[in-house]
């Protein structure tokens, strides 16, 4: 077996666009294009880019909760893609989603205790009344809520806390791997921290594995070991954490980063500013996306699509003119 | 040289009636703007700070809400208890404001340049119709809009959300407001786009020389764009101060939790950072405020003091000129 616990291979999701009186096809987004990565056992690969890259629905796309026009996925060396519902379920147990709005994901007729007991029962886990009721004990200490909160209703709990009820859900069966869809994006940014907190010691103490999706550079870059960055649906740059950061090679990369502000007054010299809007992913420009933003576009970036370059093993960008 | 205070801003108390009783949402609050000044109000959700911009805008809804004590003075005059045809006159010509969400404070069935020209019309009667498109032109070229004379006669859906909030920024600016308002004017919108509208604001103020209150979570947002910042936390301020001071030497064990829990990137150290500091616990509810201080059940420096024996602490002078803390165990 493979040190990888997730291989995704040129995955591609292609959304129609309907258009006329009887919805006829008149053209398609690629909302994910030709996506490959992997990640090992007990990593954190962040993923990165701004609102409408497709980074959701690439995450998605890995649970098969969006359907992938193309590609493989290799969870623990066997590629679910053509799995029939009844065996993704069984694969389901072992890779969960945590998303990002705490207020919608949980149902407010339910509450935490029927909210928790779901999956469980979904996967015939813990079906003796005590063994259960431990288990969701266990749940709510792991995620440090009160046991009282097992009886009460998603509407009595703050942002954070509902947060954590949804980190609890997704342990209930005790998956190997987390998608992580914008944990942390709908919270302040002290309830953020006690968030990003609980992330990292449930992934020491269990074992697991994260892909964490974010758009907030600073969260990702902090709780990652590797961080891709995708833009207009392509994978532009993938590196150790701390490699992109002082290191990025992609131009699209240094601009995420140096438009981050700095919570601290200290002036910082050579602040990139982008020009234009990210182009729509409808009609993308041709050859590399990022050309009619980039300072560094020549007539080559014009007209071809760049290849994934290798920088050295764990870094990978696609530019023709990249930053030394 | 100090410059011009246009708007003072005293012992502001706005209270709002419920069904579990009467809230204080903002709470004594005090602080000057001055023109061509940038001054940042930041807090978490639930701190008053929208609800202090919205009671200087006279948009507080009443009932429930309203402003029971206190003082708003623009330029000299009192703006509590104003005529609401007086108030009308000032606010979208004098303050103006602009919202979080640029894609549902846009009205979808006008567009831009109607929106635009409806808040010329109303300041400034006499303009002609071709007068006024032409100036809504202008507007969006000010604000960095590309082919603004084809881009007036679009409507909100056929910009993006970058796009929608320069033309909310046209709309509060097109009348020249010695005062504007942002509240999370970037909030909804991606970093690289931020930076951009960011850096317009600063421009405009600078042609412009108004006086920019900007409400935002974003600590780095602050001290990027701002002169002077005032912390909230339950509807108080904790501590205000110019943004060097307040960075370098917080003094509010809350302004200090606040930024210890942002990630930061000089990490120059290699691998795995040390845990996130964090400030423990929640913001309590309004309904029910601890005695004394509002920060004491998740403050590391609390004492008997801060639980309520000599009342709450107030903003009181600290070290450095124009700081001032309310806390009775100020870092140091």
């Amino acid at each position: 077996m493979s040190e990888y616990l997730l291989e995704v291979k040129n995955l591609c999701k292609t959304f129609p666009i309907k258009g006329g009186l009887f919805g006829r096809e008149v053209g398609a987004v690629n909302a994910v294009n030709n996506v490959s990565f992997k990640i090992k056992k007990g990593e954190t690969l962040g993923l990165v880019g701004e609102s409408g890259c497709g980074k959701t629905t690439l995450g998605r796309s890995i649970l098969r909760l969006i359907e992938p026009t193309s590609g493989e996925i290799l969870f623990n060396g066997k590629n679910i893609v053509n799995y029939s519902a009844a065996e993704m379920r069984a694969v389901r147990r072992k890779m969960q989603i945590i998303f990002q709005d705490p207020y919608a994901s949980l149902n407010p007729r339910m509450t935490i205790g029927d909210i928790l007991a779901e999956p469980m029962e979904i996967h015939g886990l813990h079906s003796e009344k005590t063994a259960r009721r431990n288990r969701l004990l266990e749940l709510l200490n792991q995620v440090q809520l009160p046991a009282d909160a097992l009886n009460k209703y998603p509407h009595e709990f703050s942002g954070g806390q509902r947060q954590r009820i949804c980190i609890a859900r997704a342990l209930a069966v005790e998956p190997e791997f987390i998608v992580c869809d914008e944990p942390v994006s709908a919270l302040d940014v002290s309830v953020q921290a006690q968030v990003v907190n609980l992330l990292m010691d449930l992934q020491k103490d269990l074992g697991l594995t994260f892909l964490f999706i974010a758009h907030d550079l600073k969260v990702v870059e902090y709780i990652s070991n590797r961080v891709a960055v995708m833009y207009l649906g392509n994978m532009v740059e993938v590196a150790e954490s701390s490699e992109l950061y002082g290191h990025s090679k992609h131009p699209y990369t240094k601009a995420l980063f140096s438009a981050i502000p700095h919570a601290s007054t200290e002036g910082r010299a050579g602040r990139i500013i982008l020009e234009g809007d990210i182009p729509s992913p409808m009609n993308p420009p041709p050859g590399c996306h990022f050309n009619p933003r980039c300072w560094n576009a020549t007539d080559k970036c014009r007209e071809s699509f760049p290849p994934l370059t290798n920088q050295s093993e764990t870094h990978q960008y696609r530019c023709y003119n990249p930053i030394n | 040289m100090t410059s011009e205070k246009i708007l003072v801003v005293k012992d502001l108390v706005v209270e709002f009636k419920t069904d579990r009783g009467t809230i204080k949402a903002v709470n004594g609050v005090n602080f000057d703007v001055f023109k061509g000044k940038t001054l940042g109000v930041v807090g978490e959700s639930g701190s008053g700070k929208s609800v202090t911009a919205l009671a200087i805008m006279g948009l507080i809804p009443n009932p429930p809400g309203r402003v029971a004590s206190g003082q708003i003075h623009f330029n000299g005059k009192s703006l509590v208890n104003i005529e609401p045809a007086e108030m009308r006159k000032i606010r979208g010509n004098k303050i103006a404001m602009i919202f979080q969400e640029p894609m549902t404070s846009l009205n979808p069935v006008f567009t831009i340049g109607n929106q635009i020209e409806e808040v010329i019309e109303l300041h400034q009667p006499h303009l002609s119709n071709v007068e006024r498109r032409a100036k809504a032109v202008d507007m969006l070229r000010l604000v960095g809009i590309p082919s603004p004379e084809k881009r007036v006669a679009e409507y909100p859906h056929q910009l993006s959300g970058g796009m929608r909030q320069r033309v909310m920024i046209a709309i509060a600016l097109s009348c020249e407001p010695d005062i504007l308002i942002a509240d999370e004017p970037t909030t909804a919108l991606d970093v690289t786009i931020q930076a951009q509208i960011l850096e317009l604001m600063k421009k405009l103020q600078k042609e412009l020389g108004m006086g920019i209150i900007l409400i935002t979570h974003d600590l780095g947002v602050v001290a990027e764009t701002c002169d002077s910042v005032a912390v909230m936390y339950c509807g108080q301020i904790v501590e205000s101060a110019d943004v060097k001071t307040l960075f370098n030497h917080p003094q509010h064990p809350y302004t200090k939790g606040l930024m210890n829990s942002i990630p930061s990137f000089d990490s120059t150290s290699g691998h795995k950072k040390e845990r996130l500091q964090t400030i423990e616990g929640m913001v309590p509810s309004l309904f029910d405020l601890p005695v004394g201080c509002n920060f004491q059940d998740r403050c590391s420096s609390v004492t008997e003091k801060c639980r309520g024996s000599q009342g709450e602490p107030t903003l009181m002078p600290a070290k450095g000129e124009g700081h001032t803390v309310a806390c009775f165990n100020p870092l140091s």
